[in-house]
Parts: C-alpha cells; sequence; structure tokens
C-alpha cells in the first residue's frame, strides 16, 4: 500500500467511494494472534504448503472471515487456486458448491447459516467427502463446533469433526489496539494507540465494528485533508452517520 | 498476465469479491489466441459474466492481448471424482476411465487399527479384497459415523486394484448415484449411465442410507445390483444401520442386501482408541505417548473422526510451537475441545437423554418406581453419570431423587455385567455414550 500521501494525490474524487471495508485488508499482516495464535498458524500452514481440514469457530467479529479471505489471499499468492465462499450471502445458492473440488483451496465460512437445511446440507456432504480424500485444504468457519453448529445429518457433522476445531477468541482491549493500528497501517496511515483506545472505547469493541468506523474515518480524514486524531474522532463521532460504506 | 488482470481488478472489486469469484477462475491459452477462464460452476460463470467479464476482456485487450476472452465451467486438472485411480492421485496408465471418487491411498487394511469392535468387519473386506466378487457378496458393513466404513471399502478398493491395476473400481457415495441418475435423466445420459455401473467388477457404494425415499433411484440401482451380482461382479455396501432398519428402503432391496454377509462395526473400545491415535500418529511423523493417546482417547469418546481431529490438532499446535508433545500439552491444546464436551455433559443432560432415547419421562428416572423398564434405564443413566462426569457417588445418588451411594454403586455394577452378557443393553449403552459425547 502506497503512503498516505500517495494515496490521496492518486485518488480521484470517484474512487472516493470504492468499497473498501474490513477485508479490503484481511491479510495475515493485519491479523493479532491475541489467544488464536495456534489456529491462525495451522490455517497459515495450509494457505501455504500443507494440506488438510480445520474448522475455526466463534462469536461474531472474533475474526474467522478476516483469517479465511487472509489464507485466501495468501494460498492464491502461492499459487494454488482457491475461493472463499460466505454463506451467509442470500445470493449464494447450493448450485454454488458444485465442482469445487477442483479447487486447491477452499474457504467456506458462516456455515451456521446453512446448517440443518437439507439442499444445503447434501451440498456441503459432497464438498467435505471430496476433500477428505486429502491433498487438498478446506478451512470452514461458523458460530459453533461442528456438533453444535446444527448440522442434521449425523455423516455431515461426523466428518466435519475430523477437521482440526479451534475456537476463535476474541482480541483483548491490548490486542484490539494493536489491530487497529494493522488495519489503519494497511490503509497507509498511522493511528497513533491513544486515538485508537480513544475509538476503541466508545463504539462497538469488536474489530467489524472498529474497522468500519476506521473506513469511515479514513475516508472522512482523507476528503478534510486531516490526520486522524482523537479530536477528529471526537467529531465524527458526533456527525450523523453516512447513509452507506 | 491473468496476475496483473487480478490486480487490476482488485482496484475496483473488494476483497471478498476477489475471493469468491476472480481467484477460482483458471485461465488457459487455447492456442489459438484466445483465453479461456475456466471456473468451479456455472454459478461463478454467471457472476463473472454479469459483473466483470467486460472489464477483463478490456484489460486483456488494452495490454496486448485479446479481447477474445471466454468463461466455461472446467479445470486444468481433472477434478478429482472424476477418476478411478490406485489412490495415487492421478490414474494407472491404462487403467480405465471410469467415475466415482479417489481412493484415498492412506486407507489400507495396514492402517486400519483392529480391535473387538471391528474385527470380523475386517476380515470379511480383507476376504474380499483378495478373492472379489466369490467370497462375499455383496459385503454390507454397517455402523455409526466415523467408525472406519469407509476406510474398509477404500482398503478393498486399494487391495483389488494393488493385484490387478486394470479392474474397474468404482467408489461411490450414494448421493453421487442419485445425483449421476438425474442428471442422466436430465440431459438424455441414462443409457450410458446404466452401461456404465453395469460395466464394472467392483461397486463400492456408501451410506445406502441416502437412498431411503428416493424410489426411481431404488429402482435403477436395484437393476444395477442385479446385473452386477449376475455378473459375479463384486458389490460392497455400507449402511449407518442394519439393513432391515432402513425405513424408506424397498423390501426388495432390504432382501437382496441380506443375500451374502452383512457385518456391524462397533465404537472402539478404549484400547482401540488408543492405537488408532498412536498409528494416526506415527503416519504423520509424530511419536504420540501413550499417556497422551489414552488421555485424548478416554475424552473423545464419540467415534474415530473426532479423535483424529483432536489428534491433529495436538499436532498441529506442537509443530507450531516446536514444543514436544506430553500430557500437560495435549491438556493445554484440546482446553477448549474438552471444555466444551465437559459442558455438555452434565447429570441432567445424560438425564435427559437417556429418558428420551428409552421413551420415558425424566421424573420416572427420578420416581421410586422399580419395574424393568424404568429401573434398568435408571441404571444406565447412573452408570453414565459415573462414566462421564466426575461427580462422587453419593452426589450422583442426590440427583436421582435422593438415592444411596450403594445403590448408585449396584447400578454400575450391574449395568458392566450386562454389557457384557447382553448384546442389547451394549448397544444401547454405547448408542447413549456415543449421543452424549459427540
Amino acid at each position: 500500500m502506497p503512503p498516505r500521501e500517495e494515496r490521496g494525490r492518486d485518488r480521484l474524487p470517484a474512487q472516493l467511494a470504492l468499497p473498501l471495508t474490513l477485508e479490503a485488508h484481511a491479510a495475515f499482516d493485519t491479523l493479532v494472534d491475541g489467544q488464536n495464535a495456534a489456529a491462525i498458524a495451522h490455517v497459515r500452514s495450509l494457505a501455504d504448503s500443507r494440506a488438510g481440514l480445520v474448522w475455526v469457530w466463534g462469536g461474531h467479529g472474533c475474526g474467522k472471515s478476516h483469517l479465511l479471505q487472509a489464507a485466501c489471499r495468501a494460498a492464491d499468492a502461492a499459487g494454488k487456486r482457491t475461493m472463499y465462499l460466505p454463506l451467509a450471502r442470500t445470493d449464494i445458492v447450493p448450485e454454488a458448491l458444485a465442482g469445487l473440488d477442483a479447487l486447491d483451496f477452499l474457504a467456506l465460512d458462516d456455515l451456521e447459516h446453512r446448517a440443518g437445511r437439507p439442499e444445503w446440507e447434501h451440498a456441503l456432504f459432497d464438498v467435505l467427502n471430496a476433500y477428505l480424500v486429502g491433498g487438498r485444504s478446506l478451512v470452514m468457519a461458523a458460530s459453533a463446533p461442528p456438533g453444535a453448529v446444527g448440522f442434521r445429518m449425523p455423516d455431515l457433522e461426523s466428518r466435519a469433526a475430523a477437521a482440526a476445531v479451534y475456537r476463535l477468541h476474541a482480541l483483548d482491549d491490548d490486542d484490539q489496539v494493536e489491530a487497529l493500528r494493522r488495519h489503519a497501517r494497511g490503509r497507509g496511515l498511522e493511528l497513533d494507540p491513544a486515538a485508537a483506545r480513544f475509538l476503541q472505547s466508545r463504539v462497538t469493541r469488536d474489530m467489524a465494528a472498529l474497522c468500519a468506523w476506521l473506513h469511515r474515518l479514513d475516508t472522512a480524514a482523507l476528503a478534510a485533508q486531516r490526520r486522524i486524531t482523537i479530536p477528529f474522532i471526537r467529531a465524527s463521532l458526533e456527525a450523523p452517520p453516512e447513509p452507506s460504506d | 498476465m491473468w496476475k496483473q488482470c487480478v490486480g487490476a481488478l482488485a482496484s475496483a472489486l473488494t476483497e471478498q469479491q476477489l475471493n469468491t469469484w476472480i481467484r477460482p477462475l483458471q485461465p488457459v491459452e487455447d492456442g489459438n489466441g484466445a483465453v479461456r477462464l475456466l471456473a468451479p460452476n456455472r454459478f461463478v460463470v454467471d457472476w463473472v459474466k454479469a459483473h466483470c467479464l467486460d472489464r477483463i476482456r478490456s484489460w486483456w485487450a488494452e495490454h496486448g492481448g485479446t479481447r477474445e476472452v471466454y468463461l466455461e465451467v472446467g479445470s486444468r486438472r481433472r477434478p478429482t471424482p472424476a477418476v478411478i485411480t490406485s489412490g495415487d492421485g492421478e490414474p494407472k496408465a491404462g487403467a480405465p476411465q471410469l467415475f466415482g471418487s479417489r481412493l484415498n491411498a492412506a486407507f489400507t487394511f495396514e492402517t486400519f487399527v483392529e480391535g473387538k469392535s471391528n474385527q470380523l468387519a475386517r476380515a470379511a473386506a480383507m476376504q474380499v479384497g483378495q478373492n472379489p466378487g466369490t467370497a462375499y457378496n455383496p459385503l454390507f458393513i454397517y455402523g455409526g459415523v466415523g467408525l472406519g466404513k469407509t476406510h474398509l471399502m477404500h482398503a478393498i478398493g486399494n487391495a483389488i486394484l494393488s493385484r490387478d491395476a486394470n479392474a474397474k473400481v468404482a467408489y461411490v457415495h450414494s448421493e453421487r448415484f442419485v445425483g449421476d441418475m438425474v442428471r442422466g435423466l436430465q440431459h438424455n445420459t441414462i443409457n450410458e449411465f446404466k452401461r456404465t455401473y453395469r460395466s464394472l467388477d467392483t461397486l463400492l457404494i456408501d451410506d445406502i442410507q441416502f437412498f431411503a425415499g428416493k424410489e426411481r433411484s431404488q429402482e435403477e440401482f436395484f437393476h444395477t445390483f442385479n446385473a452386477l451380482l449376475e455378473g459375479q461382479r463384486q458389490i460392497v455396501l455400507t449402511c449407518d444401520r442394519y439393513p432391515k432398519e432402513v425405513s424408506g428402503l424397498e423390501e426388495r432391496l432390504k432382501s437382496r442386501f441380506g443375500w451374502g454377509l452383512t457385518v456391524a462395526i462397533e465404537p472402539p473400545e478404549l484400547e482401540t482408541s488408543v492405537a488408532i491415535l498412536m498409528s494416526k500418529a506415527a503416519a504423520e511423523g509424530e511419536q504420540l505417548p501413550e499417556e497422551v493417546a489414552f488421555f485424548i482417547a478416554q475424552r473423545i469418546r464419540s467415534n474415530v473422526r473426532e479423535l483424529e481431529g483432536a489428534l491433529r490438532r495436538v499436532i498441529a499446535n506442537a509443530r507450531f510451537t516446536g514444543q514436544p508433545i506430553t500430557l500437560e500439552f495435549a491438556k493445554e491444546a484440546l482446553r477448549d475441545l474438552l471444555a466444551l464436551q465437559d459442558k455438555l455433559v452434565t447429570v441432567e443432560n445424560i438425564q435427559k437423554t437417556v429418558a428420551s432415547y428409552f421413551k420415558i419421562r425424566v421424573s420416572d428416572l427420578l420416581s421410586k418406581r422399580r419395574s424393568r423398564s424404568i429401573a434398568r434405564p435408571r441404571q444406565i443413566a447412573m452408570a453414565l453419570a459415573k462414566e462421564l462426569t466426575t461427580h462422587s457417588l453419593p452426589e450422583i445418588g442426590d440427583l436421582f431423587g435422593g438415592r444411596d451411594h450403594t445403590t448408585v454403586l449396584h447400578a454400575c455394577r450391574r449395568v458392566k455385567e450386562l454389557r457384557e452378557t447382553e448384546t442389547r443393553v451394549a448397544e444401547d449403552y454405547n448408542n447413549l455414550l456415543r449421543t452424549l459425547t459427540s
């Protein structure tokens, strides 16, 4: 990412509306280990070289989607044919799971949204069977472990349980600040720790919300040609929200 | 050039869009200057066409390439479930190109850990591997999920192919059989479907409980089954329960499934679980201390797949941290997995599960009633509480309607005896154990 000033010069006004959100910086560089070092290392090893199955689970904002997308980006850089499928999206249908055994690295996110629905469970079952044969990697993410995510097919649940299952823990306050600063750096700006703490203490304390705020602040600061300081954050928090990001 | 094109698209798409729609594409030059972008399925093709194919074409043309960029479903590498192989990932020279899923080379009889729970099934499968079409036909293996049915099936296929690399062996999940048949009907290729299946030397068909309620598929499978059997071709089937117990399956199929040999695989006993863990660790090139294997096997009782999952985690953690695998290390590595299990297995949960299993009420379990239909489930629930929780015997007695600890002790001893002498009690106990720990 070029330095902030350079980006400001290069950007055309129309580009300000580009949908740069959390996932724009969903790389391993912006991931903070926190208590999740083992899970991150395992997923990273699958993206880089090894083959295998991992299931990560945890609450909203604990970094599941970030981890999966970072892994896809890394697997792509390693020359693997890769795909990230966020199953919570309503425009994704079971047919989207067909033929995925042609990939080297597959990341399936938000599995809890499709558990319990026969047409989805059958499609997922096919995918799991193909990846269990070995040689490729499948990383799955959900709000709960395989046994509690709500699968109706015992065979699907059992096959999913063959994955290495990790719980992802939300970052503590210090790690959250560090993660926020890394995201900021990914955008080419330096966020002062005090400013990061100020923001953290005033908005919803999960990474998804913090990153959404960072995006808003970045956009506003760029437009106003200001740095993101505590007064600027305070003023932005008091301003009415944008219609949408 | 494709990498650069993706880089250019990155400025207009989100990272999620790139990961979902663009990174699965595979560029192939077709020799005439045109570029084909291969997508894994029609869904991806449609999205890319609608959202960025024009942009890709413009970029390609602007950078000295062709505007002829096409999208289609496909893969440079043959997708795995399109070939039959001996398991090394690529078909052997001259081996017939058929269908079905790739056999897993790691699933052999040598890597199948034998115990009391599976020795009959293993012996029968080995016989079939050595004498396909003659030993036991069909061979019907049934048992709960994650106990090794698929492993045995792959081992049979691998054994047959190791003796005759040209044998036409197909391993097909029954879901796939149904899917292939539906596609055959849709695309008017049903005769080809029939011909292909009926030309096999060995058909390995997994999880036939999925045929339940699918009448057309059962009809087709019935004819395939007959054709293969008449030609003395081997059929191996697996199912999660005894054939007669699969509801929604035609009687004539159930009856035919029983013509050969029907064998069960039970959940592994502790010693077998330990042996499985040590064998799998060795296959990964890791030395697993016996006490660690015992610890994992004692805590994860549901099935072999979950044992594998836990082992994968311990090994990955050890590699990541560079630490040796010790008991303390394993406990730490599996902390949240085990905490979850501990949370699930409470006496209350055991009572609910047992009552529901025997179709009685929890209040019956806690009552003074001593009829066999209540007393036996109560004893089983007490034995499970002793095995799965850390409660003391007096505590368990209290939680079962204020009974004395000697009653709990008697129940545990009685259930232990009955499990050895009465198959039904052993089965009930194992089923409940599996339900409570999965």
